[in-house]
């Protein structure tokens, strides 16, 4: 315990956090729950973004490929194999884990913008190839639809969502108070030094490779489950990206806290706006806050509470 | 054969102008602008709104696009690029929120549906054997005629080397007299409208969506970086290569493959070869 430096005040912040989350349902309507899922789908895609690209800065613009993975592996094996989900999942975790060594491999020759360049081209790639390549399995443009459900009704789907984020979201802050996740840190400010300093850079990224590929496909599958049907365009799509990295920005890379606050705020912004602005037209609003946020505070809005907070003691004492 | 000779010159043509105009803000900041696809995408949309829905004549829809273009990438480098003062990613990021932005505007003006534009010139000629539409040769010559001209600008003019100069090395260019904010601002609006005036070609060789940004500006970034940064002369050969690529696969393959290879062949050079078949090193 002493290497993770666990703090009782930590505990205290997790649990209320995890009691907020779970009570959520004896608080609110059916309809925001139905939101609140989709939140807590778009943070672990956040939280599982910013190991690899909040941390190291190697900005992935391949995500929505992972998560495809992982939807598309577990929609195969079920629909047309008829393997029962409880395999599936395992399955399209690994298979997520297997793609995100494909876009390993370039990663450990290129750096900065060649790397976001070869993941979005990855992203396009499978966004062309999914509908061609074997159809019957795919099933082209259309997709595949009447996925197992995994539960019932809006109240069930939050817990399992709830429950998988919570346990995302504590494995990743465990993850990076370990020493791994001081190296991660320092490849991001300074890769040489790190590589200076007798670590295996390439050893590093690979495990933020593999982790962040395996949260991504385990919350891409079970997103397929609770969605029932998934398209090619609605995985291997920019805008999912940019949801994802304006959830991450917006909250603030390199916590795990942020990714969640970004996913919530920008996923119930959504909602507020639908009402006036049904179309993805509210992506106008959305991204000019998220532009407006950004170049004010590229930290997000961690970094304006922190500031906030700091400020309030300051006047204080 | 001839066809896809004569296709693929076409289709070249296209896809060099398009990437010039992404070369020349690459080289000057290696800045990944990935708003590069709003000019594309506005450009197309405001010659469709000027000449079509408005009826203008189509010299004003094109002369407004190139404008618009230009303006856009004027207001970019102002509002957004220089406050960040070069850092990469954060110019990165920002851009893609940005060409997000752009394209829900497009949605919010012209709604979600795919639009057709009307060809630039009607009419059809058989060129060797093979039907080419007045259209796209039209947009070939005018790409061609307006790469020319850049060359032309970028050799032979004050403003053009000393663009060269700031992207070889922007301190010293400074030090021999030469205000790089202000070439940074030149070279940004020169780009845009490029930019602009290749999305008018584009639009009209395919047709116009919200989400038609996307594929052109991961090509013309591939072209840019395959052919090497800040070569005029390499990414003209790499337009050439995919263009020809893409137009033999349409041709003697299968239609729908057509993306895949470009993407395999960018995804390819960039892992084998990451500073380009024709770039100078990059220290």
């Amino acid at each position: 315990m002493r290497t993770l430096d666990l703090r009782p005040h930590h505990l205290v912040l997790w649990a209320a956090f995890i009691a907020l989350m779970l009570l959520m349902p004896l608080m609110v309507g059916n309809g925001t729950l139905r939101t609140m899922i989709f939140a807590c789908y778009l943070a672990m895609f956040a939280i599982s973004w910013d190991i690899l690209s909040g941390r190291t800065g190697y900005l992935s613009f391949g995500h929505p490929f992972l998560i495809g993975i992982g939807a598309y592996t577990t929609g195969i094996l079920t629909r047309r194999y008829g393997i029962p989900v409880e395999a599936s999942i395992p399955i399209a975790v690994l298979v997520t884990m297997a793609g995100g060594l494909i876009i390993l491999l370039p990663a450990l020759r290129i750096k900065g913008s060649y790397f976001a360049l070869v993941t979005l081209a990855v992203m396009e790639l499978m966004l062309q190839l999914v509908p061609v390549i074997r159809p019957d399995l795919t099933g082209g443009t259309r997709g595949i639809s009447r996925l197992p459900a995994l539960t019932r009704g809006a109240e069930n789907g939050y817990y399992l969502a709830a429950g998988l984020m919570l346990a995302v979201a504590l494995f990743a802050w465990l993850l990076m108070r370990t020493r791994l996740g001081t190296a991660l840190w320092a490849i991001g400010m300074n890769e040489e030094s790190v590589r200076g300093s007798g670590l295996s850079t390439t050893r590093l990224k690979s495990f933020a490779f593999l982790v962040s590929a395996g949260i991504a496909g385990l919350a891409g599958a079970f997103y397929a489950h609770y969605l029932g049907s998934i398209t090619p365009r609605s995985f291997f799509d920019i805008n999912i990206l940019f949801q994802i990295i304006v959830a991450v920005l917006i909250g603030g890379a390199g916590t795990i806290i942020g990714p969640i606050i970004g996913a919530f705020f920008m996923v119930f912004l959504l909602e507020w706006l639908r009402p006036y602005m049904p179309g993805t037209e509210r992506f106008f609003v959305y991204g000019s806050i998220a532009l407006v946020l950004y170049m004010y505070q590229p930290k997000g809005i961690m970094a304006i509470v922190d500031t906030i907070v700091s400020k309030m003691k300051g006047s204080r004492a | 054969m001839m066809q896809i000779i004569v296709q693929g010159l076409l289709l070249s043509g296209l896809y060099a102008l398009i990437a010039m105009g992404f070369m020349l803000i690459f080289s000057i900041g290696r800045t990944l602008n990935l708003a590069y696809g709003a000019y594309i995408m506005v450009g197309g949309y405001i010659y469709f709104w000027l000449s079509q829905q408005l009826g203008m004549p189509k010299i004003v829809g094109f002369a407004g696009a190139v404008m618009v273009g230009a303006l856009m990438g004027f207001l970019k480098h102002r509002l957004i690029v220089k406050p960040l003062k070069g850092d990469a990613v954060a110019v990165e990021i920002s851009t893609l929120i940005l060409a997000i932005i752009m394209q829900s505007v497009m949605v919010l003006v012209f709604g979600d549906a795919s639009k057709i534009l009307l060809p630039i010139i009607p009419g059809v000629v058989t060129v060797a054997g093979a039907q080419v539409t007045f259209n796209i040769l039209a947009a070939t010559v005018m790409s061609w005629i307006i790469i020319a001209a850049l060359y032309a600008f970028v050799r032979g003019t004050h403003i053009g080397r000393a663009m060269q100069a700031v992207s070889m090395d922007e301190k010293g260019a400074a030090i021999s007299g030469v205000d790089p904010d202000k070439i940074n601002m030149i070279t940004w609006a020169i780009s845009g409208a490029l930019g602009a005036a290749g999305g008018v070609f584009f639009a009209s060789y395919t047709q116009l969506s919200p989400q038609m940004w996307v594929a052109p500006v991961i090509i013309s970034i591939a072209i840019v970086i395959v052919g090497g940064i800040g070569s005029i002369i390499g990414t003209l050969i790499v337009a050439h290569i995919i263009g020809f690529l893409e137009v033999s696969i349409v041709a003697l393959w299968a239609p729908e493959l057509r993306g895949v290879f470009t993407m395999l062949l960018i995804i390819g050079v960039l892992v084998m070869r990451p500073q380009g078949l024709f770039g100078r090193e990059e220290h």
